[in-house]
């Protein structure tokens, strides 16, 4: 192959980087207050939690499936475990708060898992029905919002490092990169990819099937309390709404991310770059004062374009191997 | 004669072309799957297409029905010269296929899978069933079928499923262009005969007929003219009185390919005496209700063993139990002094059994992964490095010799599957299993549509390669595969196995009439 079609290639497959970039630069010249160090710092840390639940929904869409649960999943996990340590069992260590935070969160997914493989559920079904249980019983539970937590609860959400950087960016940053390690060099990421592009091979292949879609639902739910937990920690509540409409963005994180919706293809990198994005173009549209309602159509727009993009990039990759083609063809036809 | 022939249809020439192809060229991401293809179709004619696999002809075909869109070139229909043609075009104009995998709706009848979805209306939009019902008897009349018109589609055997398809096109769809597309592959040799005679008949009424096949045999005997496709190309066009097989061949594959040197098995087999006395598994009273019974038999490292039976005795089946992908009702396996019942793959891959599944593209590879990846899906276990990390550079290693050795065309091993051509996926898949090291293959139609010299490469892969360290239960449609390398011949027959050969005894009629389920001859070989 020429050099000229790799680096076109690989342009394509980092696309929504190259997207980034450019947006970036566009916003570093005309949006006011956008190019400063605090408001960069700021667009990471906005996308802290919205990055989990894009993560969670990714590997869900590479098996193959899909998780509509996690939005709820991300109040109902922090939620349930802080009034089981505050008010049902008084005085418990906040550590053991975060503990069942995660813990339940995974639980979730386990069920969601447990039912769509083994009982045979449709998996929209499924968590649509997880969705609207988890996020009843917050409501129900949670009247408004318990304020008012413990420091180290908070701890995630909330402290700053160096640099006024706040640790969730560091533990996003982090998740992001040990999953990128996962899908690239575990046989699970690998299974979990193979699963998403053919099922049947995958099984007959040796590969426990059933195992690598269970996983990819307590990994989602897992990430979404990771997720409920920063939320909390930001606000320095629980909060019985929140999460309300997040799970559209994460669709739209991970497709733009360059997630197939139909299984067996993404990264963890690329999700980044998809959850990035989505922050830079809320952050930038406040900046410039567009009404909120108009930035939430907008984001709903993006979702459209990842999906025109995704049919596009196939279409130009095609067009990359014909061109190539064409010019083998021609040179063949000279030496005839 | 010929020549005379020629200047007879040459007066004719521009009326009796339906269809017409000029310089039709097709593009693949990947691949040129047609190069200025010159090709017409007549009326009153059966023009045969013969090629290797990837040779384009499931492109031609698809391009003619519509269903494919070519890069360039010009189609021309009844004088009407288009670009591309679509679906509902080529239906207008009465071109009509049967695909090579039966598309029928298995929840609906007979009647209603002939007729969908043009039904016979009356009162506005009504459906007539009396109509179509009347309709259908007659042609299932004039046909000599027999199927019975109100039976549910699924329950009809393949067979019965295909030649169902044939009705559609040649009876209800009045097509003025029928093409068969590898119809036969999976058609008995019953059903076979009723296809041929069909096929006649049609020519008889003036259809046009195209006819494509691997099988060189078909093609001479049904076909007035047939044309060679090779590597998207055009290679010849003969009258077939005019050929015969070793010229054939000989068009097919290219310069230096001898239809004798086929034969594989013969010097490579008596080279040496790989085989052993140790079992490697025994099958023992294996049940399952409703696809065989009472299966019964050893396997020897170092051996290959056929299963020789008809689409539907039992042969996947029984090979899908073993590996434990469905499972068994009764008796058990022995496998490495166990006696057992494996419940899925995984298990039975770990025990050292794998198994290659007849259809490549749903069962077996994963077309979205790279080569590498599929190469290496069975074997990932083994790439592990001490914190259980894939080792990539292993990984790579891995797939590379086995690309090497396989001889895989691909650009690199970093390359999407999909983009490949179905004999180089076979060999992807046929690297998979052997990458996994087992001690038992169970192969279902490894050379199941591909070209004669992959075919070739493949059995001589299975005969010199697995057989080292393993033993080879090995499937195939035909016979002549078998008899090339196996060491023994089992034959199933709705689901018993009714004979075994020797390889000393292999002659292809007793097997024939065995496969068949000709009870008599074959006894004495027991």
């Amino acid at each position: 192959m020429e050099r000229r079609t790799k680096v076109e290639l690989f342009l394509l497959d980092n696309l929504i980087w190259l997207i980034l970039a450019g947006y970036f630069l566009i916003n570093a010249l005309v949006t006011p207050r956008f190019f400063t160090y605090n408001n960069i710092i700021n667009i990471f840390y906005h996308s802290t939690i919205l990055g989990m639940l894009v993560l969670g929904q990714g590997l869900v869409l590479m098996t193959g499936h899909l998780d509509l649960s996690i939005e709820s999943t991300l109040a109902f996990a922090p939620g349930i475990a802080i009034l089981l340590t505050t008010k049902w069992v008084l005085g418990l260590n906040p550590i053991i708060a975060i503990i069942l935070t995660l813990l339940i969160g995974a639980l979730v997914g386990l069920f969601n898992g447990y039912c769509i493989t083994r009982i045979g559920i449709n998996a929209f079904l499924q968590t649509l029905s997880m969705l609207i249980i988890l996020r009843g019983l917050v409501l129900y539970l949670i009247p408004l919002a318990i304020y008012g937590l413990d420091e180290a609860y908070i701890f995630f959400g909330r402290a700053r490092t160096f640099g006024n950087i706040p640790v969730a960016v560091f533990l996003m940053l982090g998740i992001f990169v040990l999953f990128d390690f996962v899908l690239k060099r575990t046989p699970f990421g690998r299974y979990l990819l193979a699963t998403g592009g053919n099922a049947r091979a995958s099984y007959i292949s040796g590969i426990n099937t059933n195992k690598s879609i269970i996983s990819a639902f307590v990994l989602a739910g897992l990430l979404a309390s990771v997720a409920g937990l920063l939320a909390a920690g930001r606000q320095n509540a629980v909060n019985n709404t929140m999460g309300d409409g997040m799970v559209l963005l994460s669709f739209a994180g991970a497709i733009l991310g360059g997630v197939s919706v139909s299984g067996g293809k993404g990264t963890s990198i690329g999700m980044l770059g998809g959850t990035l994005f989505l922050g830079m173009i809320s952050n930038s549209l406040t900046l410039l004062g567009v009404n909120v309602f108009i930035v939430y159509a907008l984001q709903g727009l993006l979702i459209f374009v990842a999906l025109v993009l995704d049919r596009v990039k196939v279409k130009a990759e095609e067009l990359l191997f014909r061109r190539e083609m064409l010019k083998k063809l021609g040179i063949s036809m000279k030496q005839d | 004669m010929i020549k005379l022939n020629e200047e007879e249809k040459e007066s004719n020439r521009e009326n009796d072309f339906i269809v017409q192809f000029k310089d039709v060229t097709k593009i693949y991401s990947g691949t040129v799957a047609l190069h200025k293809i010159n090709i017409e179709v007549k009326r009153g004619e059966v023009h045969g297409i013969i090629g290797k696999n990837g040779a384009g002809k499931t492109t031609l075909v698809g391009i003619m029905s519509g269903i494919i869109d070519p890069t360039e070139g010009e189609i021309i229909i009844k004088g009407k010269k288009y670009r591309s043609i679509s679906r509902q075009r080529a239906k207008k104009e009465g071109i009509s296929i049967i695909p090579q995998e039966s598309q029928v709706i298995p929840d609906l009848s007979v009647v209603e899978n002939i007729f969908t979805p043009d039904y016979i209306r009356s009162w506005g939009n009504f459906i007539n069933w009396k109509k179509m019902y009347s309709k259908i008897e007659k042609v299932i009349d004039e046909s000599q079928i027999n199927i019975n018109p109100y039976a549910r589609a699924g329950d009809l055997s393949i067979s019965e499923q295909q030649l169902l398809l044939v009705l559609k096109a040649c009876f209800i769809d009045d097509a003025q262009v029928i093409i068969f597309d590898e119809v036969s592959s999976s058609l008995t040799k019953k059903d076979e005969e009723v296809l041929y005679r069909i096929i006649r008949e049609q020519k008889k009424k003036g259809k046009a007929i195209l006819f494509i096949s691997h099988s060189m045999e078909e093609i001479l005997e049904i076909c007035d003219l047939v044309t060679i496709l090779r590597d998207g190309k055009v290679i010849a066009k003969e009258e077939c009185a005019c050929l015969d097989k070793n010229k054939l061949s000989y068009f097919i594959v290219g310069g230096e390919y001898n239809y004798k040197e086929h034969e594989v098995g013969e010097e490579s087999g008596k080279e040496e005496e790989k085989e052993s006395n140790e079992i490697v598994l025994s099958v023992r009273n294996f049940t399952k209700f409703g696809a065989f019974q009472n299966i019964n038999f050893d396997l020897k490292k170092g051996e290959v063993v056929g299963l020789a039976g008809l689409r539907g005795s039992g042969r996947t089946e029984l090979f899908k139990a073993i590996a434990g992908i469905d499972l068994a009702d009764k008796g058990w396996i022995k496998i490495g002094n166990e006696e057992k019942r494996f419940t899925d793959p995984a298990q039975a891959l770990q025990n050292g059994i794998v198994y290659l599944p007849e259809d490549r593209e749903k069962e077996g590879l994963i077309d979205i992964l790279t080569v590498r990846e599929n190469l290496t899906l069975s074997s990932l276990p083994r790439l592990l490095n001490k914190v259980r990390l894939i080792n990539l550079e292993e990984e790579k290693k891995l797939a590379t010799t086995l690309a090497e050795r396989l001889s895989i065309l691909t650009p690199s091993i970093e390359e999407e599957l999909k983009k490949l051509s179905g004999g180089n996926k076979q060999k992807v898949l046929m690297g998979k299993v052997l990458s996994a090291n087992p001690i038992v293959y169970l192969l279902d139609e490894p050379t199941k549509g591909i070209d004669i010299s992959t075919k070739k490469e493949i059995l001589k892969i299975i005969k010199e390669e697995l057989s080292r360290f393993a033993g080879i239960i090995m499937s195939s449609p035909g016979l002549e595969d078998l008899i090339l390398i196996c060491d023994r011949i089992l034959v199933l027959y709705k689901g018993e196995i009714v004979g075994e050969f020797f390889e000393d005894k292999f002659k292809e009629i007793d097997l024939y009439r065995a496969v068949q389920g000709v009870r008599d001859k074959f006894v004495e070989n027991n």
